[in-house]
């Protein structure tokens, strides 16, 4: 029988695209023949903006990239910028840093397992992951002022030092986070008909993964041990000990589940960051206007979606000479075409939670 | 046995059907926000001398001021936010060595209107100086040097 292939057209306008995202579906009966993944409908320059901003005001722009993950994204670029001045953070600002970026992971974690619920079907996970949040974002907003997009890190260091009542609000929420993953667990992840829809869905294999620079849970769902924290500790994440939870199969349900389990080596690292926490200074000493020497300088973290980079060169002047950023969701998003290919429509909207992306990371 | 992970879930909405509220009838109830929440600006016109320092801090060309030059000081006699580009960032607050410039707590900024939104802190002329100015050029060059204050660079 001669069937012809047909265009469905997916988003921009999709809740389960995560802000506006598009695929331009071919399909012949309900498959996929292929997939055109179309990035760039919340393109908004950041990386040309940088370019006419001090250093330091280029901070509150990173926070817009992944939103949900603020503090992680400053940490990127203040990385890179103290690279290329030769800037010693001091002991207890790396703690601070691995307590905020970790609760930030936190926060960015449960969006992606309640957003994942609610791609699937279950939207009740969607509210209880939502809760929960708001608790980590009290936290940040204890700390930072903001509840997004905190602005938080400096050059040199963090902005303000962690408030007196942080410390027994923090210690409350780490001993309620393992009920609250238990609950997801209980509510998303033992649910079978969840399990039927994301088991043996959209299988990333080790050797797919790696050749297309996948990183973050989307590469260690398929197994793959590779976390910058570990691998290539940065900062003073060598100090820490936790795990890396890994999947077996790469499909979209061992995506979904290290996140969960991620969520629970956080609580380890902050635990024993709250434990090992010096008194110090908060700040560097970093002059006032910041003049980086004629260089260029890249610096990596682990951001929740995987590695993000930031690259920055500098001529001498206070402004940057040019900004790039290395951001994992889009650089994730590579594969999704060939990924998509072959599964009914509602698997594609199954893989493309999975893979957990934030357009405002994509576009940039 | 299959079936049981959905019997499970139930369990925990069950459970926590009978919860405290988690939410408030809002605006009627408020929460509280922390003391370093981002809300909106204060300015404490007597701190203040009107140094531009904040307006140079900012990314985002939001504040705009305007000063004259009275008995050899700097009067502050407009001070402008266009709110709508803020980025709460807190830069221009740290940028403030006088203590002037403060985030309250105060969250609703909304407006019905766009042109509502500007946040306008200081609007006063200033007032007649006590001795007799010798020129007026004095007070212009003040100005034109403000105005050159509020555009950090180029345009980006
Ligand atoms: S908070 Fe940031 S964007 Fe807003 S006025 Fe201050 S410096 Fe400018
Ligand atoms: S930095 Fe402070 S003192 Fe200077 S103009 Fe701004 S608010 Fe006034």
């Amino acid at each position: 029988m001669k069937t012809e292939t047909y265009t469905l057209n997916l988003g921009p306008q999709h809740p389960s695209t995560h802000g506006v995202f598009r695929i331009i579906l071919e399909l012949d009966g309900e498959t996929v023949v292929k997939a055109t993944p179309v990035p760039g409908y919340l393109h908004r320059g950041i990386e040309k903006l940088a370019e006419a901003r001090t250093y330091t005001q280029v901070i509150p722009y990173t926070d817009r990239m992944d939103y949900m993950a603020a503090m992680l994204m400053n940490w990127g670029y203040v990385a890179a910028v103290e690279k290329l001045m030769d800037i010693e953070v001091p002991e207890r600002a790396e703690y601070v840093r691995v307590i905020v970026g970790e609760l930030s992971r936190i926060a960015s974690h449960m969006i992606a397992t309640g957003a994942y619920g609610g791609d699937i079907g279950a939207l009740t996970a969607f509210t209880y992951t939502f809760r929960d949040r708001e608790y980590v974002l009290d936290l940040l907003e204890m700390v930072s002022g903001s509840r997004m997009t905190f602005s938080y890190f400096r050059i040199g260091g963090v902005a303000a030092d962690l408030p007196e009542e942080f410390f027994p609000a923090v210690r409350k929420f780490l001993g309620e986070l393992p009920a609250m993953c238990d609950e997801y667990d209980g509510l998303i992840t033992g649910n079978e008909i969840f399990q039927a829809r994301t088991k043996q869905v959209g299988i990333i294999t080790p050797e797919m993964g790696i050749n297309y620079s996948l990183s973050g849970p989307t590469l260690r769902g398929s197994g793959v041990n590779y976390d910058l924290r570990k691998v290539r500790p940065y900062g003073i994440y060598d100090r820490f000990d936790f795990d890396v939870p890994l999947g077996q199969n790469g499909d979209c349900f061992d995506r979904f589940r290290i996140r969960i389990d991620e969520m629970r080596q956080c609580k380890r690292i902050i635990e024993q960051a709250l434990d090992q926490i010096p008194e110090g200074p908060i700040m560097a000493k970093v002059p006032k206007v910041i003049k980086p020497p004629v260089g260029d300088a890249y610096a990596e973290v682990e951001s929740s979606k995987g590695v993000y980079g930031c690259y920055v060169v500098s001529d001498g002047s206070p402004k940057p000479y040019r900004v790039h950023f290395r951001r994992p969701s889009y650089i994730n998003l590579g594969y999704l075409g060939k990924l998509c290919e072959g599964w009914k429509i509602a698997d594609v909207i199954a893989i493309l939670g999975s893979i957990d992306i934030v357009l405002g990371e994509v576009d940039c | 046995m299959f079936g049981q992970g959905l019997i499970k879930g139930l369990q925990i909405t069950w459970g926590r059907m009978f919860d405290k509220k988690q939410t408030v009838k809002y605006p009627f109830e408020k929460i509280e926000m922390f003391p370093r929440y981002h809300g909106r600006f204060e300015l404490d016109v007597d701190k203040c001398i009107a140094c531009g320092l904040c307006a140079n801090a900012c990314p985002n060309k939001v504040i705009q001021l305007e000063k004259e030059k009275v008995d050899k000081k700097q009067f502050l006699t407009k001070y402008i936010m266009r709110i709508e580009y803020c980025l709460f960032c807190g830069l221009c607050v740290e940028a403030c060595n006088k203590d002037a410039l403060k985030f309250s707590n105060i969250i609703d900024m909304n407006q019905y209107r766009r042109s509502w939104v500007r946040l306008t802190l200081v609007d006063r002329p200033a007032p007649e100086p006590t001795e007799t100015p010798e020129e007026e050029t004095p007070a212009k060059e003040a100005k034109s040097e403000a105005a050159a204050g509020q555009a950090p660079g180029k345009e980006g």
